[in-house]
């Protein structure tokens, strides 16, 4: 078997960590290539029902990335989504899914090199606990 | 054939060597009730139970099962074609049903063993069953199976009826493949002695004696059905009703499913799964136009269709086995009970 | 609690005759024991099947939502809780309303009762209750149990047993506990990952997903659940572990800082999973994040319907 490499769906906002992945691509600067970008919104848009689906169809970890607070461009997106997202990280972890599958953070449009080094941080630590375990969604386990 | 009589022990190992040809399924205790299970021996049954908290339907028509299997692999020359999935349909010998339930499985067969449909895997998990029953001594103080076409000796639904009596237990062959059992010889049994057979009578007696009767058949079935249907009781008996599944899918005689599409990668099966009509999605048109959009319809859908359609779609009872299931576990105590009482006096009423 | 029942009558009554509301929502005695039925009435001569015990567990205010009509309706302290919320989610008025507020002493779990007196099959035809008595009765038994040993779990632990809104009180405000709420959340918190799945894997194992639990929840009031979703399907209906699992974290999310731990999902649920081991962590993790209750006070908005710029983002990079 090829040896493994972590699949993660990052969430980016429109507004701001999406452009910095644009801007880290133009940049040229170093990014692990495991990510598969969703773009969103805003970082208020992600409803927790995305990274359970993303869990679910088996990718082994989620990023979700939004705008620093007080720069949202729809003012409060990004307050809202950290309240949801607290939650449910920690709800998460709680049934058993390892924190380092789930991530979050603020990234503006010109933090490039921030892109970057968190895009690695996220995809060592994934590689970490490996390919995904739990509640991930395979052949339909009826009689 | 007179009846025969067995020590626990001796029924025990009867069922066991039994077990060398069928697949025994029994009532055993998972956690706080009863469930039918697999047995790996019959030492596991549990003799003392009331009744399983899920009913025997799910040996019949599990909560969900597949229906084919099919590849959407694009190399594969098959694709996209559905295929029936395997499936061991080998003999299987069910221990312990209530009379009730057993007969539950007979009015169900109406339904999905028709002259014009026939339900291949309902037809032959039915037909590779032979029903060992378990008459009722004691029953509880939420059945009422004697009004509705059973009773807790019943042996409509059954191949053999075990009773519980003094030292051991009586069992009566009721149908072909029941005798058949006994090419497999019950080791020390015995005919039941004059006396035997007379406290067995009066066991029956006392067990039914202390059932209600309540419900009037005949009259409900010669009420014209809008007359019921257009009932004003229904406004009272649907409001504490929260339209969740549990009443359908504790019912022995609920017989409802869905059909869905499950895909991985690049296989997939077409599963069907328990549906019930308390359910909003259950009648929703692809159009979304809902004929049933309001709680007192599929209330009143559940109960019409029990006591009413079916009683004049088929002439031959109604689709209840009075199991007392819905009665004990419906979270906002709709009765179905009450509700067949105020059917009945409705029908007098209008007479 | 037999006075409650007087008074409730007696207040009933009075709410009729004097065309203060439309109809009343509350309870009359239940056909099998420990157990009562919700009912709505609107005349006066329903008014002595009205009726009160320990086996009131249903929560009134799933009855609410959307109404039309000015109604009065029976709470206890959660059930007041609710409606609070309820008020907050626009999904009824406070002026629709007439609380008969009941101060009260815990609700009563018969499947507690059950396991004690019932796994041998042992039918159980009455239940009484005196000075903290409970009496359970069959054919050839009677059996005194004390009645603190068989609260419900979530009344055991809590923390606003009066009405937090009310119109008039059905008799004195009894005493508040002091209790730690989450001792069990702990535990669990405390295990590791694997023993966490492990544990929640096999609370979910017996659902048949008959969805008791989302429709005895007064705020599952959506017109259309995730479940029944299709385009696209969040979660495949079946009864597949991870399917059933997905169904339970989803639902008690859609409750965080809402619910109010009044324990009718637990109660109505026909297999006895404790679906509150989920909703409570997410009480937990809002009082602890956000220092909210839920419906605690008329007019706070929802912790998720709010923010405030200071709060706590640890986790966010």
């Amino acid at each position: 078997m090829a040896q493994w490499e972590p699949k993660i769906i990052a969430l980016l906002c429109n507004w701001c960590s999406y452009g910095a992945a644009d801007l880290a691509g133009v940049s040229r600067l170093k990014q692990p290539p495991n990510i598969r970008i969703i773009r969103v919104p805003c970082s208020g848009r992600v409803n927790p029902k995305f990274i359970l689906a993303s869990l679910r169809k088996g990718a082994d970890g989620v990023w979700v990335s939004g705008c620093h607070p007080g720069d949202c461009h729809y003012i409060e997106g990004n307050y809202y989504a950290r309240r949801k997202f607290a939650l449910l990280k920690d709800f998460l972890e709680y049934v058993g899914i390892e924190p380092e599958r789930v991530h979050f953070s603020w990234i503006s449009s010109a933090e490039a090199t921030k892109f970057a080094k968190v895009a690695e941080e996220v995809v060592d630590a994934v590689r970490k606990v490996g390919p995904a375990r739990y509640l991930v969604k395979r052949e339909v386990e009826v009689e | 054939m007179s009846r025969l009589r067995l020590t626990q022990e001796g029924l025990t190992e009867w069922l066991r060597r039994l077990g060398n040809i069928y697949t025994l399924y029994g009532p055993v205790l998972t956690g706080s009730y009863h469930e039918f299970k697999r047995l790996q021996d019959p030492g596991e049954i549990d003799w003392d139970y009331s009744n399983t908290r899920l009913s025997p339907k799910a040996l019949f028509l599990p909560p969900a099962e597949k229906m084919f299997v099919f590849s959407m692999d694009p190399d594969d020359p098959e694709r996209a074609i559905l295929k029936e999935a395997p499936k061991d349909f080998g003999p299987r010998l069910v221990v312990g049903i209530r009379p009730c339930d057993a007969y539950a499985m007979k009015l169900v067969d109406r339904n999905f063993i028709t002259p014009q449909y026939r339900d291949p895997w309902w037809e032959k998990r039915r037909q590779e069953t032979v029903i060992i029953g378990y008459g009722c001594n004691d029953p509880c103080s939420t059945c009422f199976c004697l009004s509705v076409g059973s009773g807790p000796f019943d042996t409509k639904g059954l191949d053999v009826l075990v009773i519980k009596v003094d030292g051991g237990f009586s069992l009566s062959f009721c149908s072909e493949r029941g005798k058949k059992l006994l090419r497999r010889e019950p080791l020390g049994a015995r005919a039941l002695s004059e006396s035997e057979e007379r406290s067995l009578q009066d066991r029956r007696a006392h067990a039914e004696a202390s059932m209600p009767k309540f419900w009037d058949e005949k009259l409900v079935a010669t009420r014209p059905l809008l007359d019921i249907f257009n009932a004003p009781f229904w406004e009272d008996i649907q409001f504490s009703c929260i339209n969740c599944g549990t009443c359908t899918f504790l019912c022995p005689t609920c017989w409802c499913f869905d059909i869905q599409d499950e895909l991985w990668q690049n296989k997939g099966c077409r599963v069907r799964l328990w549906d019930s009509c308390m359910f909003p999605l259950f009648t929703l048109h692809g159009s979304g136009h809902n004929p049933r959009s309001q709680k007192l319809q599929r209330v009143r859908q559940r109960f019409m269709h029990k006591l009413k359609y079916y009683v004049d779609k088929y002439r031959n009872g109604v689709a209840c086995v009075g199991c007392g299931r819905c009665v004990q576990f419906c979270p906002v105590n709709i009765d179905i009970r009450e509700v067949m009482r105020l059917m009945v006096s409705h029908c007098q009423c209008s007479l | 609690m037999f006075e409650y029942t007087e008074k409730i009558r007696e207040i009933v009554k009075r709410l009729l005759q004097d065309r203060v509301v439309d109809g009343v929502i509350g309870f009359r005695k239940g056909t099998v024991p420990m157990m009562n039925h919700p009912f709505f009435m609107k005349h006066i001569e329903q008014v002595p099947q009205l009726y009160w015990d320990s086996w009131c567990g249903v929560n009134l205010a799933n009855y609410l939502p959307k109404r039309q009509d000015k109604v009065a309706v029976v709470a206890k302290g959660c059930d007041s809780r609710s409606i609070v919320v309820l008020i907050a989610e626009n999904q009824i008025t406070r002026d629709q309303l007439y609380i008969i507020g009941i101060p009260c002493k815990g609700m009563l779990d018969r499947r507690k009762i059950y396991d004690t007196v019932r796994t041998r099959g042992r039918d159980i035809t009455d239940v009484m209750e005196r000075d903290g008595l409970i009496v359970v009765t069959g054919k050839d038994f009677s059996l005194g149990l004390d009645r603190n040993q068989y609260l419900q779990e979530n009344c055991a632990i809590c923390l606003h047993r009066n009405p937090v809104i009310y119109d008039e009180l059905v008799g004195e405000m009894v005493p508040e506990q002091e209790i730690d709420r989450y001792e069990d959340i702990r535990a669990i918190e405390s295990m590791s990952s694997e023993k966490r799945w492990e544990y929640f894997s096999k609370l979910t194992e017996p659902c048949i997903r008959c969805y008791a639990c989302r429709n005895a929840c007064p705020f599952c009031y959506c017109p259309q659940c995730f479940v029944d979703e299709s385009k696209p399907q969040w979660v495949g209906k079946t009864i597949d572990p991870t399917d059933t699992l997905t169904f339970h974290l989803l639902r008690a999310f859609h409750l965080a800082g809402r619910c109010t731990d009044c324990g009718s999902c637990e109660r109505a649920c026909p297999v006895g999973i404790r679906v509150r081991m989920f909703t409570k962590k997410l009480e937990k993790d809002v009082k602890e994040l956000y220092g909210y209750e839920a419906g605690v006070q008329l007019g706070e908005r929802p912790p998720l319907d709010t923010y405030r710029p200071e709060d706590p983002q640890d986790f966010i990079k």
